[in-house]
């Protein structure tokens, strides 16, 4: 898990989710780039964001765009992201004794809009709460952000604020994720994706 | 006179060595290697050999109560079923020792002679149990900075001056004092049930209440201490002066294990 | 607990092994400090443990010291407090040479020198220390165990530094916020924030908890707070 760094967060708010990541790719201590993709789109209502080893990430991130496609041809609807979290989990449990070194945040709506958020560990077992998840080499200094700055009930833009704080200013005490940012907030009606600028260093 | 008995070097055989021919080089032959030998390097306690398990300590209305059982364990063995492991320090002090009993007898010496010293001052001044906690903190502190450490975990309770006092201290140095406190196995199953009862009522518990509850709890550590005897003292510390009951037997209730797959039947 | 065990699983019962004695124990709690303009405050959480166990709920390590300075300690009690006594002795021996107070920047370079003396039998402690300096600003220094040390303006050690760090940069340091006005904080908003860093690590952090005690250093005096904070 420290081999590249990362760190992903999700939160819930009023009707809505957000799930942010950092952008850095790195070998140990070298920075390689500063735009590397660690949060994925699987359908219009779920997110998944895979910190860890950069190289699961992306096996992980084509089996499952994999899985859902044909989940889709065969259901003929869209996965839910509990659902999806199933699936994720079983995917990972697969390998319990040569696993992928990755602990996946899972964020979206369920069909009725309601919002869900979840996190698991590299073998797969899944967490649901009621407020946030984190995950990557930066948790800690997450959860010391997200357990100060979060609230109940926050409506799209204060959640996107929320997060956004808490991602900045965690990352920027781990010397092995941020180099910027980016910000997805889901909302029945839209998707809201920025870009955040963060320290170089 | 060399007053090492270390260095005195051992009596000689008449079959050992004999072809060595360093033997006619005094200063120089293999018994010199062996007499330093034999004294060896400083002993240091590594790991205690005859232990005492849990001591409890926990404050009530008018003073502070300590509890210990009078087993001495070698190992699993229940070696010696008769020793005190609560003493007396002056007429307002307890101490309570779990651990290496050998270094609690001395800690115990220790403190005889500091005691008669301070006697021998005739300054009309009195130890308080805050000055022995201090003391005995410093001891062992020292001891494990010397990597020669005393093994115990030790509880101090006392009264002086309407001032309660409830400390504890072990072979790290590591101190801290609070209202309730168990050693050893106690830690794990004495203490919630202490704090149940003491917590937030130190000023209300009187002392036959205090008393039940340590037989209460001494009790259930008897049933899941392995290393636990029913034989128990209980020590009494008030503005009046202290008292240690005699060791006595503890009443036990076994017939539920009747019906317990693995206790019997 | 002190004595501990390490099972080989050769067989599937064995009689545990004692362990090698140790010196050392962490005794757990988070300490932090912040400098304002003309103050300091200094907090640190009133639990001790020692692995899973709470030792006691009310076991300060933050400590006044007689040159109107305050130390947060951290890591090992035992050795914390023997830190202690040989500064307050240190402290003396300079009031009677000098007949003054050590200034705190005096104290911090001398603690800094304290600890290295130790440097091959650390005392395994984690100083944060917090004053008013000789220009009669707030000032805050922070120590790792064998006297490596730091000036900042506000710091976090403990077993929820890596928590509570973070929010500070944020809350005191205004990183990454835009569009305001950098200013300092006072005394009162700064107590609000400590208060709000010590619930949230409670939360998360089980080293931390039962108590925090705030400690407000002005140049009138020493002001002390304790606030409770969740018990499990």
């Amino acid at each position: 898990m420290e081999y590249n760094g990362s760190a992903i967060i999700a939160m819930k708010g009023k009707n809505c989710v957000a799930i942010a990541a950092d952008r850095r790719f790195g070998v140990q201590a070298l920075t390689l780039s500063t735009d590397f993709k660690k949060v994925f789109q699987m359908n219009e209502r779920v997110f998944i964001g895979l910190p860890g080893l950069a190289t699961d990430v992306q096996t992980l991130y084509e089996r499952f765009r994999f899985k859902t496609n044909m989940y889709k041809l065969r259901e003929e609807r869209e996965i839910t992201p509990s659902t999806f979290a199933r699936m994720v989990s079983s995917t990972l449990y697969e390998k319990r004794f040569g696993p992928y070194f990755c602990e996946p945040v899972i964020a979206g709506l369920e069909k009725d809009g309601t919002p869900y958020i979840c996190t698991m560990d590299l073998l797969g077992c899944i967490t649901t709460p009621a407020d946030f998840v984190v995950s990557g080499t930066a948790s800690n200094q997450m959860y010391g952000m997200a357990e100060s700055l979060w609230e109940p009930d926050l409506e799209p833009e204060e959640l996107f604020e929320t997060i956004s704080q808490s991602l900045l200013n965690a990352v920027d005490r781990d010397a092995i994720s941020g180099w910027g940012a980016v910000v997805h907030v889901i909302t029945p009606e839209r998707i809201l994706t920025r870009t955040l600028k963060g320290r170089m260093d | 006179m060399d007053h090492f008995p270390g260095n005195w070097g051992q009596p000689r055989s008449r079959d050992d060595h004999v072809f060595s021919s360093t033997d006619y080089f005094p200063g120089h032959n293999a018994y010199d290697v062996g007499s330093r030998a034999a004294s060896g390097p400083a002993q240091r306690t590594q790991q205690p050999m005859v232990t005492g398990t849990s001591v409890l300590g926990i404050t009530f209305k008018d003073g502070i109560m300590l509890a210990a059982d009078t087993l001495a364990s070698y190992g699993s063995l229940a070696r010696f079923r008769d020793v005190q492991r609560i003493i007396k320090v002056g007429d307002s002090t307890l101490i309570g020792a779990s651990g290496e009993v050998a270094d609690f007898q001395y800690i115990e010496h220790i403190l005889e002679t500091l005691t008669i010293q301070e006697y021998d001052h005739d300054d009309g001044q009195k130890l308080s149990p805050r000055h022995i906690y201090e003391y005995l903190s410093r001891v062992m502190y020292g001891r494990r900075s010397n990597f020669n450490p005393l093994w115990n975990s030790l509880i101090v309770g006392g009264v002086k001056d309407g001032d309660r006092f409830l400390g504890f201290v072990d072979l790290q140095g590591t101190t801290y004092q609070s209202s309730t406190i168990a050693t050893g196995y106690g830690a794990y199953i004495g203490q919630p049930l202490l704090r149940k009862a003491v917590e937030g009522r130190e000023d209300e518990l009187t002392e036959e209440e205090a008393r039940k509850v340590l037989e209460d709890v001494m009790r259930v550590l008897f049933y899941r201490d392995a290393r636990s005897l029913n034989k128990i003292q209980i020590a009494t510390v008030t503005a009046a002066g202290s008292k240690i009951t005699e060791p006595y037997e503890l009443q036990t209730e076994w017939a539920f294990a009747e019906g317990v797959r693995g206790y019997g039947a | 607990m002190p004595i501990t065990h390490e099972y080989q699983s050769a067989s599937p019962v064995k009689a545990p092994v004692e362990h090698r004695f140790s010196p050392y124990t962490d005794n757990g709690g988070t300490a932090l400090a912040v400098a304002g303009e003309d103050f300091c405050v200094v907090a640190g959480d009133t639990r001790q443990s020692e692995g899973y166990h709470i030792n006691s709920r009310y076991q300060p390590k933050v400590f006044q010291l007689s040159n109107g300075s305050v130390l947060a300690t951290g890591g090992m009690y035992a050795d914390a407090v023997t830190l202690v006594k040989r500064l307050e002795q240190r402290l003396e021996w300079y009031y009677h040479q000098h007949e003054k107070k050590m200034s705190v920047d005096a104290l911090a370079q001398m603690l800094s020198v304290i600890l290295y003396h130790k440097r091959f039998f650390p005392y395994y402690v984690w100083n944060t220390l917090g004053g008013i300096d000789g220009n009669g600003k707030g000032c805050v220094f922070s120590y790792d165990p064998v006297g490596n040390y730091e000036k900042h303006h506000w710091n976090c050690t403990g077993s929820a530094g890596h928590l509570i760090q973070p929010f500070l940069d944020n809350q005191i340091g205004f990183k990454h916020m835009q569009g305001i006005q950098r200013r300092f904080l006072t005394p009162e908003e700064v107590v609000r924030i400590v208060k709000d860093s010590f619930t949230s690590a409670t939360e998360r952090d089980i080293y931390t908890g039962d108590y925090v005690e705030i400690f407000i250093v002005t140049a009138g005096g020493i002001d002390v707070q304790r606030v409770p904070l969740k018990r499990d």
